[in-house]
This record gives C-alpha cells, sequence and structure tokens, in this order.
C-alpha cells in the first residue's frame, strides 16, 4: 500500500467524525431559525422569531451575568493560579513538584457532578463552612453561600484552577533564567525581579490562559446548575430550562448559538493580541 | 589570616578578597579551596577547561551561588552572605540575557532605575554607556532587531553604566564568530582602559586570555594552578597542565639534570644529551628527574652538515600549512614526536612525509620542570 | 538575607493556603461519605460505611456504573484509533482542507458542551436514536477526541525521522513502517490518549444529561438526578470512590508516563 493509499484509509473515520460534529452544529444552527411548535418535538418553518425573542430583558440579564460570572472567575483564578505554577515550576524538589501537580491536576478528572457537589457540602448552610465557623463561635447563624453569585464564583474558580495552572506553568517554565539573574545583578531585590522581569515575560501565557478560562466558564452547566438553583443562571442553565424542560428546542438552540458565538468571538479576538505579545516577549 | 592582612600584605590596593572559598554540589566539588585577590582596576582572566570550576567561582563572586566554605570581601567588607542584587557587581551573561519586553534604552537604563537615580541622570549615563559601546542612537530598538555583536555590547552597556566595583564577564564572546570575537576583543580592551573599572573574564579560550589580560588565573579541577602575567604564564608554567594548556607545546620524555659549571645537561634514555648555558640556580638541582617542555617554535630544521649540538634525528610525519608559517609533526626515535613552526610553507615541498630531518632544540627558554612536581 | 527567608516563607505559606483551597472540597467529600447520619454535620459524629453499601446496591446506580463503563471503553477505544488516524494523517501530509479538518476534530474544546450535547440530541431525535447507545458513544467520542489527537502528537513529535527513513531503506512498505514503526512507538501517546479520554468520558456530565435517557444513563447523569431529589450522602459515597481512584490513577500515570512530560511543563 502506498503512503497515499494509507492516508486515504485513515481520512475516512476522521472525516466521519468531523461529519458527526458539523452535523450536531448544524442542527442546532438550524433549529434556531425554525419556529417553535408546543407539545411537538419537532418544529416548524424558517423564522427569526427566536433571534427577536432574544432582546427579553431576562435573556439580556443572563447573558451580561454569564459575562460577569466568567470574568470574575477568569481574573481571580489566575490571582490563585499563579502562585502555585510558580511553585510547581520552580521548586527544587521534584517529589514536592510531583505533589503539586498531582493536588492541581487531579480535580480536572474528577468530573463536574463529584466536583459540583463536593462545593455544595462546603458551602451549603449546614455544610463544612458553617459548621467550622459555627463550632468556633465566630457566627450565630449559618451564612448563605449557596444560590449566590459568590459560591458560583467560588466553584467556578476551584473548577477552572487547574487548566490556568498547566498552562501558566508552561509560560513560567519557558523564561530564561538568565534575565532574572542580570535583574538581580542590576539591583533588583526578588519581588522587583518578580514584577519587572517574570511576570511580563509570563503574559502571553497569562493573557491566553485567562481568555482561555472566560470562555470555558462561559459555557460551564453543573455548577451554576446545582449551586446557582435557579437563582443564578448562566446561560447553559438557560438553554437546559428551554430545552429539556420546557421542550422549546428552538429557543434552546438560539440561545446555544449566541453562547457559542461569544465563545468563539472572544477566543478570536484575543489571538492578534497574544500573537504581538508573544513577539514582544521573543528574541527572534 | 583577614582580609585586612592580606591587604597590607601584598601592599597591592585589593577589591576582592577570595579566602579558602569551596563549593561542593552533592558530592560533587566544583571549586576547592581557592584564595584570589583581585587588584583594583585590573583585567583578571579565569581560564581553564569546562568543569574546571571558573564560571562556578564567578556566580559566587556575583551572589548567585553561595560557597559552602570560606569568605569573600569586597573592599575589605565580608559580603558572603549579601545577595546578588546588593553586591554593586555588573555581569554580561553568556547569552546576554537581554529583557525582550524592554528596548535598548530601558536595557540599560534598568540598574540605574533600580538605585533611583533621576529621569536626566538616566538618560545622560544611559547616553554616555552607548556612546561607549559605540552604539549611541539605538536607544529606540527593540532587542530583536539587534545582530549577535550589537546585543553584546548592549549588555556590556548595561553592566557598566552604573559603574560597578567589579565588571564579571561569563565567556561573553564564546557565541561570536571568529572576526568578530577578534574585533570585540580590542574593542572590551579599549573600555577596559577608558572606565578602568576591575574586570573579571571567564574563557576557555587561552589566546584570548593571553592577548587581553593583566594576569591569568589557570584553573582546573576547581583549584588554582598559577596566576601570573600573560608572558610569565607562557614562558615559565609552573606545572605540565599549565604548560600543555597555554599555547602548544612539545612534551619531552623524563631526563637527568645535570649542572656542571655553566653547563647545564639533560640526559635522556638512549644515550641522548641536550644541553643549554642557562643559569642553573633557575633550574631544579643536580641529578634530579626533570620533564622538559619545549615550545615549537623553538624547535627548528638543522643543516645537513653543521654544528650537531642539540641535533636530532626524526622523519616527517606530516605539515599543516598555516599561511605564516607551517605546524611540521616529526617522529623521532629518542624524544617521541615533536611539533616544530617552520616559517613560510616550503617545509611541505622540500621535506614530504616519510622523510629523514634533523631538528634542533634551542633550550634556553625550556620549561623544565621537576618529575613529580609536573 | 533575613528579609529573603521571611519572603520565601510568606510565599509558601501562600500556596499552601491555596493548595488547601484546592483540596477542601475532595476532603470534605471523603469526611462525608462516612457520616452515620441522613443530616450532614461537621465534624461528623462517627463512622460509617453504610452509605457506601447504598450507593453499591441502589440499582440505579449499578446500571448507570455500567452504562458508563460500555460507553466509555467503547468511546475511548474507538476514540483512540481516530485520533492516530488524525494526528497522523494531519501531522505527515499536506493536503487541502488539512487545518480545517484538524479544527473541526480540535472545536469539541471551545464548542460550550452543553451545545455540543444539545445538538447531538437534535439530530438523535430527527432520526429518531434519542438516548440511544450508539448516539452517546458518538457523542463521547467527539468530545474526548482532541485529547487523544494532543497525547499522539507529542508522541508523534518526538519520534526521530531517521527511524521511518531506516526502514523504508531496509525494504519496508509504508504500510510496514507505519505498522511496524511508527505505531509502535506512538504507544505511549495512544496509551495516555485513552487514559485521559477514558476519565474524561466516565465523568462527563453535561453533554451526557442531554444524549442520554433513564435507560442509558451514566453515572454522573444518574448522581445528578439523585442529588435533586434525596440530600442524603449517597452521592458522597461515589465522589470519595472516584476521587481516591483518580488520585491513584494519576500517581501510576506520573509513575510510567510522566505527568509533567504529557503536561510539557519545563523545569529547570
Amino acid at each position: 500500500m502506498t503512503k497515499r493509499q494509507i492516508w486515504w484509509l485513515l481520512i475516512i473515520p476522521c472525516v466521519l467524525v468531523a461529519a458527526a460534529m458539523i452535523a450536531s452544529l448544524l442542527g442546532v444552527f438550524q433549529f434556531s431559525f425554525r419556529r417553535f411548535i408546543p407539545g411537538s418535538l419537532s418544529a416548524g418553518g424558517f423564522t427569526l422569531d427566536n433571534f427577536y425573542g432574544m432582546a427579553r430583558p431576562i435573556y439580556l440579564l443572563v447573558i451580561l451575568d454569564t459575562l460577569l460570572i466568567s470574568f470574575l472567575t477568569a481574573v481571580f483564578c489566575l490571582i490563585l493560579s499563579y502562585p502555585v505554577a510558580y511553585a510547581l515550576v520552580r521548586t527544587t524538589k521534584e517529589w514536592l513538584r510531583t505533589l503539586l501537580v498531582i493536588l492541581a491536576i487531579t480535580p480536572l478528572f474528577t468530573g463536574e457532578i463529584v466536583r459540583t457537589y463536593a462545593w455544595m457540602l462546603v458551602l451549603g448552610t449546614q455544610g463544612f463552612i458553617n459548621s467550622a465557623l459555627l463550632s468556633i463561635g465566630l457566627i450565630d447563624t449559618p451564612l448563605q453561600f449557596m444560590y449566590t453569585r459568590f459560591g458560583v464564583v467560588v466553584a467556578l474558580v476551584h473548577f477552572s484552577m487547574p487548566v490556568m495552572i498547566i498552562l501558566l506553568a508552561t509560560a513560567i517554565g519557558h523564561v530564561n533564567r538568565d534575565c532574572e539573574k542580570a535583574a538581580a545583578n542590576l539591583g533588583a531585590p526578588p519581588l522587583s525581579v518578580f514584577w519587572r522581569v517574570t511576570v511580563p515575560l509570563t503574559m502571553p501565557g497569562i493573557i491566553a490562559g485567562t481568555v482561555v478560562i472566560f470562555a470555558w466558564t462561559m459555557s460551564a452547566f453543573a455548577t451554576p446548575q446545582l449551586i446557582g438553583g435557579g437563582k443564578v443562571l448562566m446561560i447553559s442553565n438557560l438553554v437546559y430550562l428551554q430545552g429539556l424542560s420546557s421542550f422549546n428546542f428552538p429557543l434552546a438552540a438560539m440561545l446555544s448559538l449566541i453562547a457559542f458565538i461569544a465563545a468563539i468571538g472572544s477566543l478570536g479576538a484575543i489571538q492578534p493580541i497574544v500573537a504581538r505579545l508573544e513577539r514582544r516577549v521573543a528574541l527572534q | 589570616m583577614t582580609a585586612k592582612d592580606r591587604l597590607q600584605e601584598t601592599g597591592t590596593d585589593s577589591v576582592v578578597e577570595i579566602d579558602k572559598v569551596a563549593k561542593t554540589f552533592g558530592s560533587v566539588t566544583a571549586v576547592n579551596e581557592v584564595s584570589l585577590s583581585i587588584r583594583r582596576g585590573e583585567f583578571l582572566t579565569l581560564l581553564g577547561p569546562s568543569g574546571c570550576g571558573k564560571t562556578t567561582l564567578l556566580n559566587m563572586i556575583a551572589g548567585f551561588e553561595a560557597p559552602s566554605a570560606g569568605q569573600i570581601c569586597f573592599d575589605g567588607r565580608d559580603v558572603t552572605a549579601v545577595p546578588p542584587h546588593q553586591r554593586e557587581t555588573g555581569m554580561v551573561f553568556q547569552n546576554y540575557a537581554l529583557f525582550p519586553h524592554m528596548n535598548v534604552f530601558d536595557n540599560v537604563a534598568f540598574g540605574l532605575r533600580m538605585r533611583k537615580l533621576d529621569k536626566q541622570a538616566i538618560a545622560r549615563e544611559v547616553g554616555h554607556a552607548l556612546d561607549m559601546v559605540k552604539l549611541s542612537g539605538m536607544a529606540e530598538r527593540r532587542i530583536r532587531q539587534l545582530s549577535g555583536g550589537q546585543q553584546q555590547r548592549i549588555a556590556l552597556a548595561r553592566a557598566i553604566v552604573f559603574k560597578p566595583k567589579v565588571l564579571l564577564l561569563d565567556e561573553p564572546l564564546s557565541a561570536l564568530d571568529k572576526n568578530l570575537r577578534t574585533q570585540m576583543q580590542f574593542e572590551l580592551k579599549e573600555l577596559h582602559e577608558k572606565t578602568g573599572l576591575t574586570t573579571v573574564f571567564v574563557t576557555h579560550d587561552q589566546g584570548e586570555a593571553l592577548s587581553m589580560s593583566d594576569r591569568i588565573v589557570v584553573m582546573s579541577r576547581g583549584e588554582i594552578q598559577q596566576v601570573s602575567e600573560p608572558l610569565e604564564l607562557y614562558s615559565r608554567p609552573v606545572n605540565s597542565f599549565v604548560a600543555s594548556f597555554i599555547g602548544e607545546i612539545n612534551q619531552l620524555p623524563a631526563a637527568r639534570l645535570r649542572t656542571q659549571g655553566g653547563l647545564v645537561s639533560f640526559e635522556f634514555p638512549g644515550a641522548l644529551t641536550l644541553a643549554t648555558h642557562r643559569a642553573a640556580h633557575t633550574l631544579p638541582g643536580d641529578n634530579e628527574s626533570v620533564r622538559i617542555f619545549v615550545r615549537p617554535e623553538h624547535v627548528s630544521v638543522a643543516e645537513e652538515a653543521g654544528d650537531a649540538a642539540n641535533v636530532v634525528s626524526a622523519t616527517v610525519v606530516s605539515h599543516i600549512y598555516q599561511g605564516t608559517h607551517t605546524v611540521t609533526r616529526v617522529e623521532s626515535a629518542a624524544l617521541g614526536r615533536i611539533d616544530m613552526r617552520v616559517p613560510g610553507g616550503r617545509i611541505k615541498e622540500e621535506k614530504p612525509a616519510g622523510s629523514p630531518i634533523r631538528i634542533r632544540f634551542a633550550l634556553d627558554d625550556a620549561v623544565v620542570l621537576r618529575e613529580g612536581a609536573a | 538575607m533575613q528579609a529573603m527567608t521571611l519572603q520565601k516563607t510568606s510565599f509558601w505559606v501562600l500556596v499552601a493556603i491555596i493548595l488547601a483551597f484546592l483540596t477542601l472540597p475532595a476532603l470534605v467529600v471523603i469526611m462525608t461519605s462516612f457520616n452515620p447520619t441522613e443530616i450532614l454535620r461537621f465534624p461528623p459524629q462517627g463512622f460509617s460505611l453504610r452509605w457506601y453499601a447504598r450507593a453499591f446496591t441502589y440499582s440505579d446506580f449499578q446500571n448507570a456504573f455500567y452504562s458508563g463503563l460500555i460507553v466509555t471503553v467503547v468511546a475511548s477505544t474507538i476514540a483512540s484509533v481516530v485520533g492516530v488516524a488524525a494526528a497522523y494523517i494531519i501531522d505527515r501530509y499536506q493536503f487541502t482542507g488539512r487545518r480545517l479538518l484538524e479544527f473541526i476534530l480540535v472545536s469539541p474544546l471551545i464548542v460550550p458542551r452543553f451545545t455540543t450535547g444539545f445538538g447531538f440530541l437534535l439530530i438523535g431525535a430527527q432520526i429518531g436514536l434519542a438516548g440511544s447507545y450508539p448516539l452517546v458513544i458518538l457523542t463521547h467520542i467527539v468530545l474526548v477526541l482532541p485529547f487523544v489527537m494532543r497525547s499522539v502528537y507529542v508522541s508523534l513529535a518526538n519520534i526521530d525521522p531517521a527511524l521511518e527513513r531506516a526502514a523504508a531503506n531496509l525494504g519496508a512498505s509504508p504500510i510496514n513502517v507505519l505498522m511496524r514503526i511508527t505505531v509502535p512507538l506512538l504507544t505511549p501517546g495512544i496509551v495516555g490518549g485513552w487514559i485521559v479520554a477514558s476519565i474524561l468520558s466516565f465523568t462527563e456530565f453535561t453533554a451526557s444529561l442531554y444524549v442520554t435517557n433513564y435507560s442509558t444513563q451514566t453515572l454522573p447523569v444518574a448522581m445528578y438526578t439523585y442529588v435533586r431529589e434525596y440530600t442524603d450522602p449517597t452521592i458522597a459515597a461515589i465522589s470519595a470512590l472516584l476521587i481516591v481512584s483518580t488520585t491513584v490513577g494519576m500517581f501510576v500515570v506520573d509513575r510510567f508516563l510522566g505527568l509533567k512530560r504529557i503536561l510539557a511543563i519545563e523545569t529547570h
């Protein structure tokens, strides 16, 4: 079999899978422009009603809320992840590095439900935090974390840290240590070296990581669903409500489409900025 | 002996005192009890093969490595525990380590900004430093727009602009091609004259060391072998390592040294005797077993019919023509392989490989070391 | 020097606090899973394995576990095969639409999973396969494929091209080079990719919520349904099991494949 024939053989499964993916996206796309028939799973003819339906305040509020929550999550995730990523890369003890990697990465693999449930246990009125504070006597009545934006953001930050840590660790690993030594040699105390040399040199990674987490959080579902409990809604929850509760597939499809475009759009808009930053930091 | 005592003893003004400094990494000893005084304003080179400890020593002077033992003093003050950013040393790294996210001006100004100079002073000093490295007007350029040679000069400017106590250069020329390297050697010397900064230069290239230094510290396996001025180092190496490391040299088999009156003779196995009239008091004693090292330029072709003193028969092995001279390798029964330096290029035709040849040794400048001291 | 050590100490204290934040939920879950009573209380008032017993005997969980297992094994294996094929032809061949194909196959990383899941539900509904195993498996294949591809890419980049040329020079036909040289050398990447795919597929929730129905629901979906109705710590027991097994799995992967290398983290 020639090289070309191998190519033909191998490309078939790839194309099949690609076609499946496109089919699912097309499904969403075409449903968003079709009329909703109450009580039926199939949809009617072409209409822009779903699109106009987006203009209702509740949908706009949810979209704004989603953007806000995603932004807050990305920022706090960055702040908390950087020290861990830095420690992970710069420690000289291998066992510590392995420990940090495992502690940081494992949550990623336990799945949304497990992690969200865990936060319910921590944040609930009878949960860990409240029980601990009550038994110490710091508070008299339980604090409300569940069903608040705060609770959702905390859980989402926890959710995204593994990915952010990996992205930041890669960026920090690529910093030329001699530049840091040069800065110290020229008189910069350690904190100065960090802010003036290390952070700027990792800026492409910082921006890329923040944007990735932002886009990823926009599509979060289990966390706002369970911790938001209907009081804090993100786009994903709205899609679920419309799609699997009201069975209004067309509207749900339109919402999905908007979320999808927002995610792609923000990633695409950031690309040239990240590329420019990477060129600034490169030596070639 | 304290640093102050040593200062008084040497009588010279020493900027850096390195006192029995050692550095071990786990089971590896990188630097083994090194003591050294670095004089104010001198151009001192740390020379040795890779792994000899020169870079580790440099890093300890800069403060990037803490000595496992010993003390380092700047101007009499113990700086062993002082962190790198408070040491007032200026370092030029092997790959320059320029800040890619800043332009030339900000790179050079960095040290001044750390010392909180005001804007006008900074602008003035940066301009002055750029003039000194002959890159005036490049202040706005980004680092990646510069060539290798230009980057190196900016790295220099950045290190000298705040007038450090010691300028440390870590093999700065090794990344440059030959022509550029030679040119930079000139410029570095010029810079050293102009600034008068005490400079410590690390290299493995002995030619570079010989051409640029006021003094050379030859290191091997973590220890100092010899500290001398270049000429002294070349003509009077103290052991066989230094003798072989600096320049080309022929190591002759062990011989017995005999002194009789004003004549010094060396008796080789096989009844060969070479002699010289040099002063005997600089040599090891009578009847000692010695090793003789002769530079190729002190071995010449002997005429067929002529004075037979210090002449040995040999066979030509090969020639390497080098433009101004030819390095001719010969094999002699009594003395083994000898490399000679013959002016011009005609010997290649006159004495092709395999032909017999008579060679004469001029031993007045030969290096004579006691066997065992080598 | 004093100030430096203070800085270093405060840095590590900060890191420790953040790590505590990272591990707190897992610890709370494990603690809760042994809680003797239905009402959660901290600190727990005793020790009991009853929730583990319930988790193992609850029929919905049993069925969901097996469903999930079927879906995961089939989807991961197929995804591994497709992933190798995709990574290989995208890396080693030039053809029109190469970048487009790559983009489509990798897009599940960017497209929200509720969109992908919903899209597959719509397709499934239209062709009458809603909630069926093939649909769920197909969805999972699409979702985990990017991870397999990435893992294989890393392995592919590490193969010395001289090896394949040497094989060809010694007389091996292209298919022989592929099967006898390339694929065996890709084994770490394929195995690593398969493991990652399995874990992600078994714990996948959002898209599965859309494409499964009651009979095909995977474990995370079953857990979700349970959580909405009951508040007892049975879920904690299952979660604790999942947490411990993935952590152990991570140690194993690190030991044999080197986690840091897979994640391409440079350290010096």
